[in-house]
């Protein structure tokens, strides 16, 4: 169990004091499947990060199973926008890493490496180094670094969002199936409304200037979702109804004018990118 | 050509016939050699003193805070002096001898491996301390598995540059001590008014400065940005 109470979180800069998080009440049950969207600068990042132990709250508390997060750790995978692969070890070695710090034995470290890699396709470049590797493949040796942690949480800060439509839907399929397998809690933040409803039980939308949680969506549809599904597109659609408004708002804020949606067809947008822009 | 010209004299303009002679009577008789092997040795304990030294200094300047704010503009004052002008205090601490000269070497590359490291570090991508943290490495396993190997690119060409400060510290250092070494044979070829000699033994440097700084430390720098992905060559 995750809970998070009353966060409130400042980053002071030259410019004065910014209000990131705003009075951010969150519990998580283990073994959910939490997937936070909102307008950019709304703060999902810099929550993650608090549940991450990798950034301090200004005020609040944040605990999991009763122990408050004091740091780091790897209880808690986190997977970033970027891989954060080390370019000084092959691929092999990344995903070893971790299980080394832990210290799992060498033979039993490159099973679970090599069953990690296989699982995303990767063990013909077990040898590569990272910059041998296109951006999707290296998002996909982080994926296995993380899950070979065994963590009963992974935190994930748009895993996804510089692969392309293939490698996405195959890495959407496999993360379903491993969160059925596994049981693992995952908070996972993401601009596409699409692949928020895809992927969660629980679609959290939160607001900018200050950034708080707003409302929260049940998604109750069976597994495995389906894009193309009706239902789910219903869904997509209130939940993009309900951050239009939050758009418009920081758009606004950022352009200082009386620009509108209604005239940008980027939200709105009926292919199959649909609530990619926000 | 300018030889044959016969605009100077050849006292002070050498004939390549000459130098090459001079230089095969000196790798005959050992005298070349010999001298190299001094000098060589020279540099090596110089450069492994500032090796071991500029690392250390390095790093505890970036775990402690306030020694960065301290020493780190005094070490980029220090280490515009030429390490020359520590000759003298060199030899009023250890006499005029092998010790001022390797003090000299030591010192001349010290700084800039220790400025190196200390900027290495503050350049490595937060992400990968991050990523560090998360997957639970600290302390001194965080720094020998991560922040390190982050920081060598930037350690290496610190290295390199440390190298050729060290060199030419041993080359002034040899040429100002009447000792021996190479140096000393480039000064005693002038006191004997012997071009050829002054020449051979510089072509002699200049073959040691190109050999170890191109196929020695450039392998291995650009065997390690390749290895970092820094490098868009194959
Ligand atoms: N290290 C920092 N220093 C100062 N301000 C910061 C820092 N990190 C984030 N902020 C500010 O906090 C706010 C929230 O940032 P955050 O990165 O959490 O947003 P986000 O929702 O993840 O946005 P995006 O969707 O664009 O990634 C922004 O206004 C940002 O400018
Ligand atoms: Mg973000």
């Amino acid at each position: 169990m995750l809970e998070i109470v009353n966060v409130h979180k400042n980053f002071k800069t030259k410019n004065g004091v910014t209000n990131a998080l705003q009075e951010v009440n969150l519990s998580v049950k283990n073994g959910d499947f939490v997937v936070l969207v909102g307008p950019s600068g709304c703060g999902k990042s810099t929550l993650l990060n608090i549940i991450a132990g990798l950034e301090k709250a200004t005020s609040g508390q944040v605990s999991k199973s009763g122990r408050p997060i004091l740091d780091a750790g790897p209880d808690r995978m986190v997977m970033f926008q970027e891989a954060a692969l080390f370019p000084w070890l092959k691929v092999i070695d990344n995903v070893e890493y971790g299980m080394k710090i832990k210290g799992t034995g060498k033979r039993e470290r490159r099973e679970k490496a090599i069953h990690y890699l296989k699982m995303v396709h990767l063990t013909r470049f077990a040898s590569a180094y990272p910059h041998e590797l296109s951006v999707g493949m290296r998002q996909r040796v982080a994926l296995a670094r993380a899950l070979s942690m065994d963590s009963d949480m992974l935190l994930m800060d748009e895993p996804f969002a510089a692969l392309d439509s293939q490698t996405k839907s195959i890495l959407h399929a496999e993360l379903q199936q491993i969160w059925g397998a596994t049981k693992k809690t995952i908070i996972f933040v993401t601009h596409n409304v699409e692949e928020a409803v895809l992927l969660a039980e629980r679609v959290i939308v939160m607001t900018a200037n200050p950034g708080r949680i707003k409302k929260e969506f049940r998604v109750q549809l069976a597994r495995p979702r389906n894009m193309e599904d009706i239902d789910l597109t219903r869904t997509v659609g209130q939940i993009l109804g309900e951050l239009k408004e939050e758009v418009e708002k920081v758009a606004k804020a950022e352009l200082d004018s009386d620009w509108s949606l209604e005239n940008s067809s980027f939200i709105s947008r009926p292919d199959t990118h649909l609530g990619n822009g926000i | 050509m300018v030889y044959r010209t016969g605009i100077w004299p050849s006292f002070l303009f050498p004939s390549p016939s000459g130098v090459l002679e001079n230089l095969s009577a000196g790798i005959q008789d050992l005298s070349i050699p010999i001298a190299a092997q001094i000098s060589i040795q020279r540099l090596f304990i110089g450069y492994s003193i500032s090796l071991v030294i500029g690392l250390l200094l390095g790093i505890m300047i970036d775990r402690i805070k306030y020694l960065d704010q301290a020493l780190s503009p005094l070490l980029l004052g220090v280490q515009t002096l030429p390490s020359i002008c520590w000759l003298p205090l060199a030899i009023l601490w250890f006499g005029l001898g092998e010790e001022a000269i390797i003090f000299v070497i030591a010192i001349g590359s010290i700084f800039s491996i220790s400025m190196a490291v200390v900027s290495g570090i503050k350049q490595i991508p937060h992400l990968y301390i991050r990523a560090a943290k998360t997957m639970g490495a600290k302390g001194l396993r965080r720094y020998t598995s991560v922040v390190i190997p982050a920081a060598l690119p930037a350690i290496i060409s610190g290295m390199k540059q440390g190298w050729s400060f060290a060199w030419r510290a041993l080359m002034a250092g040899e040429l100002l001590t009447p000792t021996s070494g190479l140096g000393y044979v480039l000064i005693m070829g002038r006191d004997l008014h012997d071009m050829n000699q002054v020449v051979g033994i510089m072509i002699v440097i200049v073959i040691m400065g190109v050999v170890t700084d191109r196929l020695l430390f450039g392998r291995v720098e650009h065997a390690i940005l390749y290895r970092w992905g820094l490098t868009r060559s194959h």
